[in-house]
């Protein structure tokens, strides 16, 4: 009775990666190590959390449709969330964008700001989250057809696009003209640009897990709340990506 | 009323499409049978693959312009800001400091 696991090692983790993060960024001794264990302990939270749901449900059975609604609403929730949260990014960014200050010139981009073409790699890593949305919509209607080596294939194709875009994203920000510390245009750009990526990182995970799990026969076509829940997320993801690409990318730098 | 007919939608969407009338009016509703989403699926597969296409040619094009250049502005007091330093260094995360 009372093994460590059954008890909830989250708050740790939480604490260990906040207070470790502050420590690293104003440069304490074993700030570095603190943070990176706090990390390690959340992702282990993470780990065991999510093999109970998945015992609980697709192994022992529990997740009767009353019992989905909780995930599904839940997760309706938390997007909705997230869309608030890049919204205020988004809101920074056309704040400082529509009204440029004198300070730097008056105009945007600022003055001495050179800007990425939109039409090179930013286009194309818009495309590349379009196609990798299609991908999913195709295991999605696989799943539903029963079609279940198909459906590992889709999400195959998924998680190749999904990397192919974080690769070239990375290029980008080497080749980057601008860094974060380039006055209220690199803040913001990166700002919404990065955590855009970080969300895409996340939604990757979530989609090899769906593979993995499609790939281990979890998933049925009348029961696949995990599939979906990964699957909205990564509509929004891809539909997120269409905003910094128009308002960012193409409009911030005429 | 309105509001009644989406709070139906949206109960019936988050069930997961739970059949309420034969004829389903609504639009983002799972295909009926297993042909119709054997046939979506198929759709979808052949959209992604136009999708791949374009994304490798463009990728392929991208990848062959190689490293663009950008003049060194002006040292305006607003670029480059370093109030303190990084813990890590004095350059970003991604900056690459020119050699040639």
């Amino acid at each position: 009775m009372g093994s460590f696991e059954q008890k909830d090692p989250g708050p740790i983790g939480a604490l260990a990666t906040t207070v470790g993060g502050v420590m690293y960024m104003h440069s304490f001794q074993g700030g570095a190590t603190l943070l990176s264990l706090g990390l390690i302990f959340i992702l282990y939270t993470m780990f065991v959390w999510w093999r109970d749901v998945l015992r609980e449900s697709t192994l022992e059975g529990h997740h009767t449709k009353v019992v989905q609604l909780g995930p599904r609403y839940g997760f309706i929730l938390f997007i909705v969330s997230e869309v608030m949260f890049l919204f205020a990014l988004f809101r920074a960014s056309s704040h400082s964008s529509l009204a440029p200050t004198v300070e730097i010139g008056g105009i945007w981009p600022p003055k001495g700001i050179a800007v990425l073409d939109p039409r090179e790699i930013p286009f194309l890593n818009t495309l590349i989250p379009l196609s990798s949305g299609a991908a999913v919509t195709w295991a999605h209607h696989a799943i539903l057809a029963g079609k279940e080596k198909r459906a590992v294939y889709a999400l195959v194709a998924t998680v190749s696009l999904a990397l192919v875009f974080t690769a070239f994203q990375g290029m980008e920000y080497y080749q980057a003209p601008s860094t974060i510390s380039d006055i209220i245009y690199g803040s913001t750009f990166f700002l919404a640009t990065g955590f855009h990526g970080f969300h895409v990182i996340i939604g990757t995970l979530f989609s090899i897990v769906c593979g993995i799990r499609q790939y281990l026969g979890h998933l049925t076509k009348e029961h696949h709340v995990g599939f979906e829940a990964a699957a909205w997320y990564w509509h929004f993801v891809d539909v997120v990506r269409l905003f910094p690409f128009v308002s960012i990318y193409w409009w911030g730098g005429i | 009323m309105a509001s009644a007919i989406v709070r139906s939608t949206l109960r019936t969407a988050l069930r997961g499409g739970a059949r309420v009338n034969p004829a389903s009016t609504r639009s983002f509703s799972a295909g009926a049978s297993a042909e119709e989403e054997a046939r979506e699926a198929a759709k979808w597969e052949k959209i992604t693959y136009v999708g791949i296409v374009a994304c490798t040619i463009l990728a392929a094009v991208n990848l062959s312009k190689g490293h663009p250049h950008f003049e060194e502005p002006p040292a305006y007091p607003y670029l480059h800001i370093r109030n303190k330093e990084f813990p890590w260094g004095p350059d970003g995360l991604f900056e690459v400091k020119e050699h040639h």
